[in-house]
């Protein structure tokens, strides 16, 4: 009987730890996935971490209001009449020319970040785009020959080189950014081959021109989107300032 | 007959043990649990018999009433809150979180309430480490022809994987709100934070009845 017994509470450990340990096992095995390592650790966004501060506030809050008000004024009510106006698949083909367009700083920051492939997939891509993709406005470098963008800006760069991004700085016209970015961004304007031919005075119209365009058709790609963010959030400023943070750390880390 | 009635309770007490014991361990990966969750949640948002504006509140209700078990409330309120939360008595960690998933609830009916049929889910890839995971998941929307992606952050409870964090084109809900929430606590008071949220459900509130009338 005593056998009997035993066998009996053999055969219930057996099945409970058959059962148990693939549980366990699925629960505790780490990821073989080669991203694991550069990700962070899961869980580790410590539950109660205090967010960073934002020492430029009083400068920051003021332009962020304005930009709200360019926004609420002249930005929103051009891209809902372009929206309006002009086909989904047009708006995609305009922000694709923009794109096209900012090749020389993609290059030479994929080059000084040491990501030789992707500096060559972008004079590819710019070469590609420009002539079988109609001046840029369809993208088939990446729809026939898969040749991605890969974004990289002179503010990312720096983050390369381990240049600490400062602290969070509201930009007029072009919303947030810090003072890495900020440096990032005056150099790439410098790169763009436009300054070898345009007076300063030009420069600044084209440059202008360019971005107010590019703005318009992006806010008109967005329009739901900003809505939404301004429905979900309790604190605006507080929302736009940790998700350019968020992502920009994001494309970083990329 | 002692030893028999014995033998007969130890394996019976096994074949139950080992029954609850499957259900835990059997319990579902968190891909598979997002996965669950999305493909209800679908089904009812796409079954005829809930379609058009008529069965606008029951479609909704039917699909909280899929989606919110498989979230963690308490756990995603409080690291909203970060560090404040400690320094809440528990009447007030109580009242936030009631606030604070109210909110949510009401920001994502609207959501909802745009779904479309053509939306195609792609459920990516799993990472799990120890008692906790992250699911990558994709959407893409055929109006738009754009795919946003979408990550799951998930923690073990007893045995059951629940959701305490969405990040959404690399931006985590979270920590969004934490930002938020941390800029009205330093600057103010826990009472302004309530007042804020209230105002928000209350202009959400009000949206939607115009809506509904319009």
């Amino acid at each position: 009987m005593t056998v009997r017994r035993l066998f009996v509470a053999l055969i219930s450990i057996s099945f409970l730890s058959g059962i148990v340990s693939p549980g366990l096992a699925d629960a505790q095995t780490p990821s073989t996935d080669e991203e694991a390592s550069s990700r962070p650790k899961l869980g580790a966004e410590e539950p109660l971490a205090p967010p960073p501060p934002d020492p430029l506030e009083w400068f920051n809050q003021p332009v962020f209001e304005f930009n709200l008000k360019l926004d609420e004024y002249a930005l929103r009510p051009i891209a809902t009449g372009y929206d309006a106006v002009m086909p989904n698949a047009a708006q995609r083909g305009v922000q694709r020319f923009f794109k096209n367009l900012g090749v020389v700083e993609r290059f030479a920051n994929n080059l000084f970040q040491g990501k030789l492939p992707q500096a060559g997939k972008e004079v590819g891509r710019f070469v590609v785009n420009t002539t079988i993709g109609g001046v840029g406005f369809f993208d088939v470098a990446d729809e026939w020959l898969g040749w991605k963008e890969s974004s990289e800006d002179f503010g990312q760069t720096l983050a390369v080189y381990g240049v600490p991004s400062g602290p969070y700085l509201m930009l007029p016209f072009y919303g947030p950014s810090n003072i890495r970015d900020t440096v990032g961004f005056v150099a790439d304007g410098a790169m763009n081959p436009m300054t070898y031919f345009l007076s300063t005075l030009q420069l600044i119209a084209v440059r202008g021109g360019t971005t107010m365009g590019s703005a318009i058709n992006y806010r008109s790609l967005n329009l739901e989107l900003f809505e939404d963010v301004n429905r979900y959030t309790v604190d605006l400023y507080g929302a736009v300032q940790d998700g350019y943070q968020q992502k920009r750390e994001k494309q970083i880390a990329e | 007959m002692r030893s028999r009635t014995a033998v007969f309770l130890n394996i019976a007490g096994s074949v139950i043990m080992s029954m609850t014991v499957n259900a835990w361990a059997t319990a579902d990966s968190p891909i598979e649990t997002i996965r669950m969750t999305i493909q209800q949640a679908r089904a009812v948002l796409e079954d005829p018999n809930y379609q058009g504006q008529d069965h606008k509140q029951q479609r909704l209700a039917k699909v909280k009433e899929i989606v919110l078990p498989q979230f963690d409330s308490q756990e995603v309120a409080k690291r909203t809150l970060s560090t404040h939360w400690n320094g809440l008595t528990d009447q007030q960690q109580q009242e936030f979180v009631q606030l604070f998933i109210a909110l949510v609830k009401k920001t994502y009916s609207h959501n909802l309430d745009r779904y479309n049929n053509g939306v195609q889910f792609f459920f990516d890839h799993e990472r799990i480490e120890d008692q906790f995971s992250e699911v990558d998941t994709r959407v893409l929307d055929p109006v738009q022809n754009r795919t946003f992606s979408i990550g799951y952050r998930l923690h073990n409870v007893n045995g059951k994987w629940l959701v305490y964090d969405v990040v959404i084109e690399n931006v985590s809900m979270v920590q969004n709100y934490r930002n938020q929430f941390n800029r009205i606590l330093t600057k103010s008071s826990y009472e302004e934070l309530i007042k804020a949220l209230q105002n928000k459900i209350h202009e959400l509130d009000t949206a939607s009845v115009s809506d509904s009338k319009g």
